[in-house]
């Protein structure tokens, strides 16, 4: 099926380029929106679902060494109930790539391309993305390689840029209604750290597998420490201002302003946004493509790769006619669905299979 | 209906099938299927209006609305 392989840094690598891309423009807002000042607080307690969902993946893989996700899920609860997870886990990510497409396509439409429909944004990044997946695993690792260093940079230089305009008194006062405000605030963010399940379909291509889960772990706490900084700077220039923002860090990024020269720094966030969702697209269309070709046993995922494309795009309009819909749908379907369907199916299926490892069955 | 999008994604769908089809013959069975199952697929989807019309985000809408509510209570 694929025959690439990744080191366990390229995979650290896609896996924060895929998290933090989307996460670093939109969180922050929602985040606000139930935590107020608290808003930093809310990813520590996300990232704890992010430690679980690791673990879990890595145990599971553990158990079952060198097999796929879809292998697992017949192994342990059967094989019709085992291709039925299948079907629904390839609808999932079907569907997750859509909405990704959409919001990516949104963004670049509000902020930028006012104009344009929004079907050649959304066709021109799937037909890009297509290109890449068929290229295989061993291309979307060097393609993280290379965009993650300006990612990561470019982010900390505007950080750097924006710490003379900060105000260290937006932070107070903190907890000023006890815990709870961003303990529901962490209920978006943990989707985010949630996608660390997509490890899961990587481990098999790791060629170094022991190293795994070292990063893993370490790139949960580069993911946790990049989220602590933005949405504490977030919170520094924009204050109780946030929640009333879609995109609050482009909206800080525009207080940017060294003696009237350096000013003007938007553009290079929405290139950063372009590219890191570029990553975040092909990923999760690749383990769509990946996942369907498991789940039917396919010689090669390859040629359903472009029919795929066409579903993709078409699932990014189904039933989302405009962007306060899929503002609502965010809010309401995500949190659960992305817990439900990253956390606790594969908790449940490492409960089966610890279970079966456990009590074999008595040979007559 | 728009007959505009339809017939695009017909064209789309003639140039995949042209442009995998020397590969795709070389495949067994199995994968032939999924291919053109994913295209019929494809095809029937462009013929309705889609941006308006129910389908899987409202189903998920049906069944987490209860917990959304839930969670704007606390």
């Amino acid at each position: 099926m694929e025959k690439g392989k990744i080191s366990s840094l390229q995979m650290g690598m896609i896996m924060y380029l895929t998290i933090m891309s989307t996460a670093i423009l939109t969180v922050p807002g929602i985040t606000a929106k139930y935590a107020k000042q608290d808003l930093w607080l809310s990813p520590i307690w996300a990232s704890l679902v992010g430690f679980i969902t690791l673990i879990i993946v890595i145990r599971l893989s553990k158990n079952h060494p060198q097999q796929s996700f879809f292998q697992i899920c017949e192994q342990t609860a059967g094989i019709y109930i085992g291709k039925l997870v299948g079907f629904i886990y390839v609808c999932f990510l079907a569907y997750v790539t859509g909405q990704i497409i959409r919001s990516y396509a949104d963004f670049i439409l509000t902020v930028y391309l006012p104009q344009t429909p929004i079907s050649v944004i959304v066709i021109s990044m799937t037909v890009l993305a297509a290109f890449t997946v068929i290229g295989g695993l061993e291309v979307i690792g060097r393609v993280s390689q290379i965009f993650f260093p300006i990612f990561f940079f470019s982010i900390f230089i505007i950080i750097i840029l924006l710490i003379p305009k900060l105000n260290l008194s937006n932070l107070l006062p903190i907890m000023e209604d006890g815990i709870l405000p961003s303990l529901k605030g962490a209920i978006i963010p943990q989707v985010w750290f949630g996608e660390f399940f997509l490890i899961i379909f990587l481990l098999p291509f790791l060629s170094d597998q022991s190293k795994g889960r070292k990063w893993g772990m370490i790139t949960i706490f580069m993911v946790l420490f990049t989220f602590l900084t933005a949405n504490l700077i977030v919170l520094f220039i924009l204050g109780q201002n946030i929640a009333g923002s879609i995109y609050p860090f482009l909206k800080a990024t525009r207080f940017v302003n060294l003696g009237d020269f350096i000013e003007n720094m938007d553009p290079i966030i929405i290139a950063l946004w372009i590219l890191g969702s570029f990553v975040k697209i092909t990923v999760f269309y690749y383990v769509t493509a990946l996942g369907i070709g498991q789940w039917l046993n396919l010689t090669d995922y390859k040629p359903i790769v472009w029919p795929l494309g066409i579903l993709i795009v078409q699932l990014s309009f189904w039933s989302l006619p405009n962007l306060m819909v899929i503002n609502q749908h965010d809010e309401t379907v995500s949190p659960f669905l992305g817990i439900i369907m990253q956390t606790f199916i594969p908790l449940l299926l490492l409960g089966i299979s610890s279970f079966r490892k456990k009590v074999k069955p008595v040979k007559i | 209906m728009k007959w505009g999008i339809f017939f695009c994604v017909m064209v789309i769908i003639g140039t995949i099938i042209l442009y995998e089809w020397k590969k795709i013959k070389t495949y067994p069975k199995r994968d032939k299927i999924t291919f053109f199952i994913l295209l019929i697929i494809a095809g029937a989807l462009s013929l309705f209006d889609l941006p308006n019309l129910p389908g899987p985000v409202t189903l998920l809408e049906t069944i987490f609305r209860p917990f959304g509510n839930f969670m704007e209570s606390l």
